[in-house]
């Protein structure tokens, strides 16, 4: 401890006595003098540089700038006391940033303490590169640091460090970590059965899950069911209770997590996370006097809550989320009222009807008046999002009024969302016109460029506008404080439309040219430039002011400003030609109506709010914005995707973004027609991410296990020396049960058991577990997961699971399901006749699939007849005794159950020859792919050597 | 992400600075600017502050438009600040400030900004257990001070091994233990030598 070394202490002391601040810097000034010194005559003993070093940092923390001591801190590190190594750690990593040229030579030091084996030394060394890691140390050290994350001989501090570590390093250097195929290890850390090392590697997981959607898509049934077991089954060490609260930090970063997937579709992940996610809901309803128990359980609830809207905006989760977030934006405490109002702006951005938030309007208008600006930011967030067609006047018309009494450090943003608002959701014209004028009056310093430029591109564009524009705008400038900003929308609307209002009274061209020309004394040379322009366009259609305004430009061609000289002088002689020359009515065309294009206003606030890295999971504004930002974060993230999906999804964005940006009136419904389409983005977005079945585990015992499955119901799907993995399953219609049984064969746990159902297509078919399987399996124990599929429709690709476990070292194997569409077949009774009816009405082909291969015999050089009859009826087929003419042939019917498509029927007809030791099977079916499936797969089955 | 941690106190001195990004100006400046945002909000406000004049001091081209924010909390002459993105959730840092004043708590017995300033160095390795490279460590009161509590016995042991009349090379940590008993200090000790 620093105040071991009494040099130090005496230093503290002396520059706390100091009284005033020139005192303190001449203390600070002596002592470094004495230091460099020191330093520079060299030979101290470690203890001396220890002392020195320590004063260095402490005046660091003071604020002052110091630039000795940085080789002595190198130097320290690799000193064998831990006292001296601990303070050479403490200043490199406060002194030192990571572009330092010193920190090259610190890598083999870490190296050397990571190494060793020595936790205390390995958590000096991690911690150091958590905090000033390069690139370099990145490259040298990643591998170290991941030994440390997954050895199991690592203590768990040890380990919840190097988690963090290798977070740091993937943030600087993303390459380095191989995140992609360390992904089921680390993940299965999440299983661990310490907090603190759960917590850490949920840091590490959220950052690279970003990054690896599917990679990491196993975390998204781990973290639910650790939130499971911590909320529902309490099950964590007290230590991690805080204030009775299970590790909120974790939870919340739990939360966080699933909110970066898409919502799950299994219906058994569903339940269980909206039950824990109730349990928070009802845990807050509970509040005990104990700030810090408030606070903690608070953090949870909003964050369930965010989850609960990412899931499904219409559960009734939501519906009793929004009711408690009304009482939240009235509550006493500031800090709930804060959140409050910012989960209530995510939901007003999710959610598809805002009627829940409309009723509480008025309180969060109130909101605008709190008197914390925090909780003004957040209302104003909130009255952005929640803004649509109904209430875009009066939301526009409060903040509008507010804007005049706002914090300056608000008005900018405030000015942005105003004007949006205003394009997006205006109701008529007029209304439009009126608030963006108002707007610039009211917060004229405030307005950027882009509000005004828009402002002309859309009067340009819209014929009916531009009378009434011309009118308002001169009616403005008539008021003796009308801002630059103001000034420039004048000079370029009355220009070009003046003189459709020339007629109405005290709207004279002399009077225009007045009012105009009396602002013109107060304005920036770029503005008189504009006004200059506007004059000339007045030569043209008003002659009657002709001579005013050559006045004016005669003065202008003797200024000093050279851009307004010339076009001064251009302007004189263009208006100084004779009254029939037709140039000036050339050069003085109306201004064509500008390309539709978006709205820069939507792009500044873009980038004034930042996309913020993903890191939050929505943003403020209509549910648009948000739909829109997925997908572009979708893309990013699945560069794999087929070409012409993307491309759709761009068409998408792109109407969107037109839509927006043109203020499209002409239909009465503008602003909700915004999203084209949105149900095509919806269904792209809602398509959950299948994780990419992992490659199959391959093996000669597997292919014959699995082939016995096809036709039977129960069997071994898998052994090796660890576990044996068995099934059992029984279908009904369109739905089967299949129980699969999980045996550990080893006298120790297998830990961070994780069982991944793939399925190719849910569409048509669905396979999910009835509930979490468990996360470990006890020596020589079973375990059985029970897993329930559906038959939507057809389907030819198998799904397959993926087992995973630690056991020593992370073993996993992907294996075939033998879920064939067979096996949704079910038995149908034919007399010869009803089939041959069936038979001839369903056809040839392509109704018909047909193939002929050869068979072979039995070793008496017979028909296999038993055989063909069980792989047959193995297929589910009801093999129809006496139909067929010839004893030989087999004939078979069936129908399939699929739950979308209805049933399908199928029919068979197997006619082996002994004598050519060849065999035609015929398959016929109202379906085309059932036909062939069913073709294939029997024959098939019938080719392979008898086992 | 937490980029920052600052103690400072009610009248803007810094006790304690430490910066998971690197600062784009003085650290100084940095403080001071928080201090007049902080100490002019009554005690009523909320503890959370939107803080887009940070943006210069803190943002990286790497990190362009991230929406920084001040969380903060008050215990007695000291100023907790924790400027954070936002990807943190503002009651869990606010629950974290508490765990590392709790933690401050337990190794100085009833801490007082004079422990900051006397044992700096400590106050450093505390906030290390809780947050590291700018992202939560430890959150258990208990956890930390028993990581604390290791460190301050490696550190005694080198202590006492820089002092002639103490026996052995003290640098040679055993595993596990704890305490120490002096039969298991000669054991290690033995065990020490004996690798070399």
């Amino acid at each position: 401890m620093a105040t071991n070394m009494r040099g130090l202490t005496q230093f503290i002391a002396d520059i706390r006595g100091a009284r005033v601040r020139e005192l303190e810097e001449k203390r600070i000034n002596k002592e470094m003098a004495n230091i460099r010194k020191k330093f520079k005559d060299g030979n101290l003993d470690g203890y001396q540089k220890k002392k020195y070093v320590a004063k260095i940092i402490f005046t660091y923390i003071l604020g002052y700038k110091v630039d000795v001591g940085h080789m002595e801190a190198v130097n320290l590190i690799s000193s064998p006391k831990y006292s001296e190594k601990q303070i050479g750690y403490l200043a490199v990593t406060l002194l030192m940033h990571e572009n330092s040229d010193l920190l090259r030579l610190v890598v083999n030091s870490i190296r050397k303490d990571l190494d060793e084996n020595n936790e205390v030394n390995n958590c000096l060394a991690l911690h150091a590169i958590a905090n000033v890691g390069s690139n370099e140390m990145a490259e040298a050290l990643a591998e170290d640091v991941h030994r440390l994350l997954i050895s199991p001989t690592s203590q768990n501090f040890v380990r919840k460090k190097a988690a963090l570590t290798l977070l740091r390093m993937y943030r600087k250097h993303p390459d380095v970590i191989p995140a992609a195929e360390w992904a089921l290890r680390i993940v299965s850390i999440m299983d661990d059965a310490d907090l603190g090392v759960v917590v850490s590697v949920t840091s590490l997981i959220m950052a690279l899950a970003q990054d690896h959607l599917e990679a990491y898509a196993v975390c998204y049934q781990k973290s639910i069911d650790r939130l499971h077991r911590l909320v529902v089954d309490h099950e964590y060490t007290a230590q991690y209770a805080y204030y009775r609260v299970p590790s909120p930090w974790l939870q919340v970063k739990l939360f966080r997590l699933l909110q970066y997937y898409p919502p799950t579709e299994d219906p058994t992940l569903r339940s269980v996370i909206n039950n824990v996610i109730q349990t928070v809901m009802n845990n807050s309803m509970e509040t005990s006097r104990n700030v810090q128990h408030n606070n903690a359980q608070n953090a949870v609830l909003f964050e369930a809550i965010a989850l609960a809207i990412h899931l499904d905006t219409n559960s009734s989760l939501v519906t009793n989320a929004a009711v408690l977030l009304a009482r939240f934006i009235s509550s006493k405490e500031t800090n709930v009222r804060y959140l409050g109002l910012d989960t209530m702006a995510h939901l007003a951005g999710r959610t598809e009807s805002l009627d829940a938030i409309k009723k509480h309007q008025t309180t969060i208008i109130q909101s605008l008046r709190d008197k914390d600006i925090s909780v003004r930011r957040r209302a104003l967030d909130l009255l952005f999002s929640m803004c649509d067609l109904d209430n875009s006047e009066l939301i526009v018309g409060e903040l509008l009024r507010y804007l005049k009494v706002a914090d300056y450090a608000l008005r900018e943003e405030m000015v942005l969302k105003i004007a949006i608002l205003t394009e997006k959701y205006a109701t008529s014209y007029k209304w439009y016109v009126d608030t963006i004028l108002e707007l610039i009056a009211a917060a004229g310093d405030h307005v950027g460029e882009e509000v005004w430029y828009r402002v002309i591109q859309i009067v340009t564009n819209t014929m009916d506008l531009q009378a009434y524009a011309a009118r308002v705008t001169l009616e403005y400038l008539k008021t003796p404080t009308a801002h630059e900003s103001l000034v420039k929308v004048g000079g370029y609307v009355l220009g070009e439309y003046g003189h459709l209002i020339a007629n109405e009274p005290g709207s004279s061209p002399i009077e225009q040219f007045q009012v105009l020309h009396t602002k013109s004394q107060f304005c920036l040379a770029a503005t008189r430039a504009l006004l200059l322009s506007t004059y000339i366009k007045w030569v043209n259609v008003f002659p009657e002011i002709k001579h005013h305004l050559l006045n004016v430009f005669d003065r202008y061609r003797h200024v000093l400003d050279v851009d307004l000289q010339q076009r001064a002088c251009e302007y004189y002689a263009l208006a100084s030609r004779p009254e029939d020359d037709e140039l000036l009515q050339n050069v003085c065309e109306e201004i064509p109506p500008f390309p539709p294009r978006e709205s820069a206003l939507v792009h500044r606030l873009n980038r004034k709010l930042g996309d913020t890295e993903s890191k939050r999971t929505w943003v403020h504004g209509g549910k648009e914005a948000n739909l829109e930002r997925e997908l572009t974060q979708r893309k990013k993230i699945l560069p794999a995707e087929p070409a012409s999906r993307t491309t759709t999804g761009s068409a998408d964005v792109g109407n969107v973004m037109d839509s927006l940006a043109g203020l499209d009136l002409t239909s009465s419904s503008n602003g909700a027609a915004a999203a084209t389409d949105p149900s095509s983005i919806f269904a792209q977005l809602s398509k959950p991410i299948n994780p990419t079945a992992p490659r199959l585990t391959t093996g000669p015992n597997i292919d014959r296990w699995f082939e016995k499955l096809t036709t039977s119901a129960d069997g071994v799907l898998y052994e090796d020396v660890q576990v044996q993995i068995g099934i059992k399953s029984r279908y009904q219609g369109h739905l089967g049960q299949i129980a699969i049984y999980v045996g550990n064969k080893v006298p120790v746990p297998l830990t961070s058991f994780t069982a991944v159902v793939h399925v190719s297509d849910p569409d048509t078919l669905l396979a999910s577990f009835a509930k979490l399987p468990p996360s470990t399996i006890a020596p020589r124990a079973q375990t059985q997961l029970l897993l329930q599929v559906e038959c939507k429709k057809f389907f030819s690709a198998l799904p397959s699971i993926t087992i995973s476990f630690l056991a020593g070292a992370q073993q996993s194997v992907t294996l075939q399901l033998p879920i064939l569409v067979t096996k949704f077949f079910e038995h149908v009774s034919l007399g010869a006749a009803d089939f041959f009816e069936r038979w001839k009405l369903i056809g040839g082909p392509p109704r018909e699939s047909q193939l002929v291969f050869p068979i072979t015999l039995t070793e008496e050089g017979g028909l296999d007849q038993e055989r063909y009859r069980q792989v047959v009826s193995g297929h589910r087929l009801n093999l129809l005794d006496g139909v067929d003419p010839n004893p030989n042939n087999l004939v078979g019917a069936g129908i399939l159950h699929t739950s979308v498509d209805g049933k399908v029927g199928c029919l068979l007809r197997f006619e082996p020859n002994r004598d050519a030791q060849m065999c035609r099977i015929t398959v016929r079916s109202t379906s085309e792919d059932v036909a062939t499936e069913v073709q294939k797969l029997i024959s098939r089955a019938l080719s392979r050597a008898p086992s | 992400m937490i980029h920052a941690v600052l103690i400072f106190n009610t009248s803007g001195v810094s006790r304690l600075i430490k910066f998971y990004t690197t600062p784009q100006k003085s650290p100084q400046l940095l403080v001071e600017k928080i201090f007049s945002l902080v100490s002019s909000r009554s005690q009523a406000l909320c503890n959370f502050l939107d803080a887009p004049e940070l943006d210069s001091f803190l943002n990286h081209p790497s990190m362009a438009g991230e929406r920084l924010q001040i969380i903060y909390r008050n215990y007695a002459t000291l100023y907790f600040v924790f400027v954070v993105d936002s990807s943190e959730s503002e009651l869990g840092i606010l629950d974290l400030i508490q765990v590392f004043v709790e933690s401050l708590d337990r190794a100085f017995e009833n801490v007082c900004e004079l422990d900051l300033v006397f044992n700096f160095d400590e106050a450093h390795h505390i906030l290390s257990e809780v947050v590291q490279g700018g992202v939560v460590l430890e959150t258990s009161v208990d956890e930390i001070q028993t990581a604390i509590e290791q460190a301050s016995q490696a550190r005694q042991k080198s202590f006492s091994s820089s002092n002639p009349l103490a026996l052995g090379s003290g640098n040679k940590i055993s595993r596990n233990a704890v305490i120490q008993t002096p039969l298991g200090w000669l054991a290690g000790r033995f065990g020490a030598t004996g690798l070399r």
